[in-house]
């Protein structure tokens, strides 16, 4: 007759521990936030290329970005001041290419609606195609029609590269000029020093000059010179960027890359920078504990120093200077931070180990004739195992704020988008003094927000692990 | 075992940990950064001979013999000639007689001389300042707050309690330290406020010089006390705002684990007044754990949190002098990040060791013999 055998963890079975652990508020709270950061690390993993850290330094990449633009939302609470990044491509526009011999027509019609107090500061066009380099490259004429009707034309312009920004060339200057000198007796307002995009988007009054606010209709003709079909401009290769002051989700940095993307990228770094820690710490404290235990005498002495002594060890500066004299990779860091922070969990584990060793059912097991290995597998372990789940969530809190503020002093990991990292060029490039406070919170909230994640998780599990809070 | 042989041991430890950690970083400086040393020497011994060749006197081959001359020299004087292990017992050597060498980058640090002993000498007190008030005064209001929140265990302020000691463990402290400084610093004086906190420092800039040279004098002026005194509140504010929830949170739990022992209920059936179960019957035992906790956050306290936030505060201590060594200089200034490392560790291994004395006062069992 087979008898069956109950699987029991510290006491308790599988369903009594689940219960344990969502019968409290914390861990209800704990869980969802949990599932929360799981599902937002796989669509950062599945959304951003696998490249991304590089794309993520590549300052060519970012160019055509606002440098510290707020968020666009900010203009649903301050009513309409930054005009944000608007990209009209072959979904908004107005096609049409036409040949005349071996030269392409091409007329492209949009309308941009404006009402904000803030234009945006450039227009950038994109001609995604080889003609731009040939020795005749296209030229380009835009008319403009603003909601006053007044019109304003700038062109012809010459498309010599990939891209060309409107704002910058001598023709939109003078002929921008000359256009409020006409209209408003007021050419003097135009230096031409910056771009002079935004004067596309003011009229004058008083002398000064203030947003015209309404639909501005873009009529742009294109001629492309000796061209044939291979060679011909099509829809999809033609794009416009209007640099606005306010981009995305949550704006821009200095370079003017977009933070939403580096807040993603930085979930699964940070996870993973958490885990990997705390596992090398379990797996070193587990094993350390147990042996130190198990065979006691010398081996305990010997391994209780090393223990007491890696307690002590200073993580923080030496993980600072051998950053600086090896230029350590994240990854580097946090295994060498893992190996200098096993100690107090070691301990925990030693002393666990020693109660169960000193139980009475030990000493039973070895009068009846079981072997270390017997006990250590059939005893020690099963006791041990379901605690180191618990350790592994209370060291990982540790691991992803002492790394932060190594990446923090940009150290260690500045090939990836970190949050530590992005507040290291906050900081470098004056946030604090210049108030980019999209910029500085969000990073700083989110590793908060993984951190708090862990520690409610422990708290949650506690009752489980500690019986007398169990019934207490 | 008698107090005195208790506490030798004890220093006995720390300082061979001292000179691990010394051994650890000088023998990582006498590998990779002595190729850096020995490209400078090439460099310096490259531009005297291509100033010899301008003018003239001298052919290819005596260049050359001359400039084989200049690197020998200079690496002997560097002690490059030698192996990697008898460098390093040499730095380890300068290291512990506090011949600490120059700063690469003399100017960031406003000390003249750029000798790396006076950099981090300065650097001392206003560490020490910081991390005595932060570390006393966050220990004492998170245990009181700790054990009220264990006495009325289940409570809605004991929950408080417990959400506010999860989250300031999570939240980065030198994090809080810039959304401090973005809010009562750049805010406030945005909107024209007329109590606007200092945007960071340690003192106003008329005491500052002062401060560099001779510490002690700023004390006997009423004046900079108060100036000192103003620009120590945010970091303190921000110390203490992530520290209180982690003592309270240990205080806690040790607090709730002696209550329910035979002793202190056997003391209530007793009829003992509160106040004196609470202090003789759950205090006293509690101390000694309580403390042994702390250590092993203590590096966690000091190294992960304090040393970020002077950083942050621009607040003139170790912390500070490591941010202008690494992200503030062209390049990382190694003399001042290698001497940095051991004078913190040194500085706490000294506050381990006063800990140690604390516990031999608190815990019986080690006072009496």
């Amino acid at each position: 007759m087979a008898r069956r055998r109950e699987f029991r963890i510290l006491g308790m079975t599988p369903g009594e521990i689940v219960k344990g652990f969502f019968s409290s508020d914390v861990g209800k709270v704990a869980t969802a936030f949990f599932l929360v950061m799981v599902v937002i690390s796989i669509y950062a993993l599945v959304t951003l290329p696998p490249n991304f850290g590089k794309v993520w330094n590549n300052p060519d990449y970012w160019r055509l970005n606002p440098p510290y633009a707020l968020p666009s939302w900010v203009n649903a609470f301050i009513g309409n001041v930054y005009a944000p990044q608007v990209i009209i491509n072959n979904h908004n526009y107005v096609f049409s290419s036409s040949y005349s011999g071996d030269t392409e027509y091409i007329t492209v019609y949009f309308t941009v609606d404006y009402h904000y107090k803030k234009p945006w500061n450039e227009i950038y066009v994109i001609l995604n195609n080889p003609v731009v380099y040939t020795s005749q490259p296209p030229i380009m004429e835009i008319t403009i029609t603003r909601p006053d009707n007044s019109k304003i034309t700038i062109g012809p312009l010459p498309l010599r590269s990939k891209v060309v920004s409107i704002g910058t060339t001598t023709q939109a200057v003078s002929q921008l000029s000359q256009f409020y000198q006409e209209y408003y007796q007021a050419g003097n307002l135009i230096t031409g020093t910056s771009s002079v995009t935004p004067y596309i988007f003011y009229n004058v009054t008083n002398g000064k000059a203030m947003p015209l606010i309404g639909t501005y209709k873009f009529q742009i003709t294109i001629y492309v010179f000796s061209s044939n079909t291979s060679s011909a401009v099509t829809s999809n290769e033609l794009e416009f960027v209007f640099q606005g002051n306010a981009y995305g989700l949550m704006g821009t940095d200095f370079e003017g890359r977009d933070l939403w993307l580096g807040l993603l990228a930085g979930f699964p770094i940070d996870l993973a920078v958490g885990l990997l820690s705390a596992i090398i710490v379990v797996v070193i404290s587990v094993f350390v504990g147990i042996i130190s235990a198990f065979f006691g005498g010398v081996t305990d002495e010997f391994l209780t120093r090393i223990t007491d002594f890696v307690i002590l060890l200073p993580a923080f500066p030496l993980l600072i200077v051998f950053s600086v004299l090896f230029g350590w990779s994240i990854w580097d860091a946090v295994i060498f931070l893992a190996l200098v922070s096993w100690g107090a969990s070691a301990r925990i584990i030693r002393v666990m180990v020693m109660q169960i060793r000193t139980a009475q059912y030990i000493e039973s097991a070895i009068i009846a004739g079981a072997s270390r290995w017997w006990i250590l597998r059939n005893h020690v372990l099963p006791q041990v195992i379901p605690y180191t789940l618990y350790l592994l969530v209370t060291n990982v809190p540790a691991a992803i704020l002492t790394l932060s503020a190594i990446n923090f002093l940009g150290l260690a990991g500045s090939e990836l988008p970190t949050w530590g990292n992005i507040l290291y060029y906050a900081e470098e490039f004056g946030a604090l003094t210049s108030g980019y406070w999209w910029w500085v919170i969000p990073p700083g909230l989110l590793i908060a927000f993984v951190a708090v994640v862990f520690i409610i998780t422990a708290i949650a599990l506690e009752p489980v692990i500690n019986p007398r809070l169990r019934y207490g | 075992m008698s107090l005195s042989k208790t506490l030798t041991l004890r220093m006995a430890n720390l300082l061979i940990l001292l000179l691990v950690v010394l051994f650890m970083v000088s023998y990582a400086l006498s590998g990779p950064a002595s190729k850096i040393l020995m490209q400078e020497v090439q460099q310096e011994a490259r531009a005297i001979v291509i100033n010899m060749m301008r003018s003239g006197h001298v052919n290819a081959t005596q260049v050359q013999v001359i400039y084989n001359n200049i690197v020998n020299q200079l690496s002997k004087a560097y002690g490059l000639d030698q192996p990697p292990l008898i460098r390093t017992f040499y730095i380890m050597y300068n290291m512990l007689i506090f011949n600490w060498g120059y700063s690469y980058f003399p100017q960031e640090y406003g000390i003249a001389g750029g000798k790396v002993v006076d950099i981090i000498m300065s650097a001392f007190p206003g560490t020490i300042l910081l991390d005595t008030f932060g570390i006393l005064l966050s220990a004492f209001i998170g245990i009181e707050i700790g054990l009220k929140s264990a006495l009325r265990y289940g409570s809605q302020f004991d929950r408080t309690i417990m959400y506010y000691a999860a989250l300031s463990n999570g939240i980065p402290q030198w994090w809080l330290g810039i959304v401090m400084l973005l809010v009562f610093s750049f805010y406030l004086s945005v909107i024209r406020s007329p109590i606007q906190f200092p945007t960071g420092g340690i003192l106003s800039p008329n005491y500052y010089a002062m401060w560099l040279v001779n510490p002690i004098k700023v004390f006997t002026i009423p004046q900079a006390i108060v100036d000192l005194l103003w620009h120590l509140t945010l970091p303190l504010i921000t110390v203490l705002v992530i520290n209180i929830g982690g003592w309270a949170y240990f205080a806690r739990t040790v607090v709730l684990n002696i209550s329910q022992e035979d002793f202190v209920t056997f003391a209530k059936i007793k009829g003992l007044p509160e106040n004196q179960v609470v202090n003789r019957y759950i205090l006293r035992p509690a101390a000694p754990t309580i403390l042994t906790s702390i250590f092993i956050t203590l590096p966690f306290i000091i190294f992960g949190g304090f040393l970020v936030t002077e950083m942050v505060f621009r607040w003139w201590g170790l912390g500070y002098v490591y941010n202008i060594a690494i992200v503030q200089s062209p390049t990382p200034d190694m003399p001042v990040v290698v001497a940095l490392t051991y004078a913190s560790t040194l500085l706490y291994i000294i506050i381990v060791f006063l800990m140690e004395i604390l516990y031999i006062i608190l815990d019986p069992r080690l006072r009496e013999r």
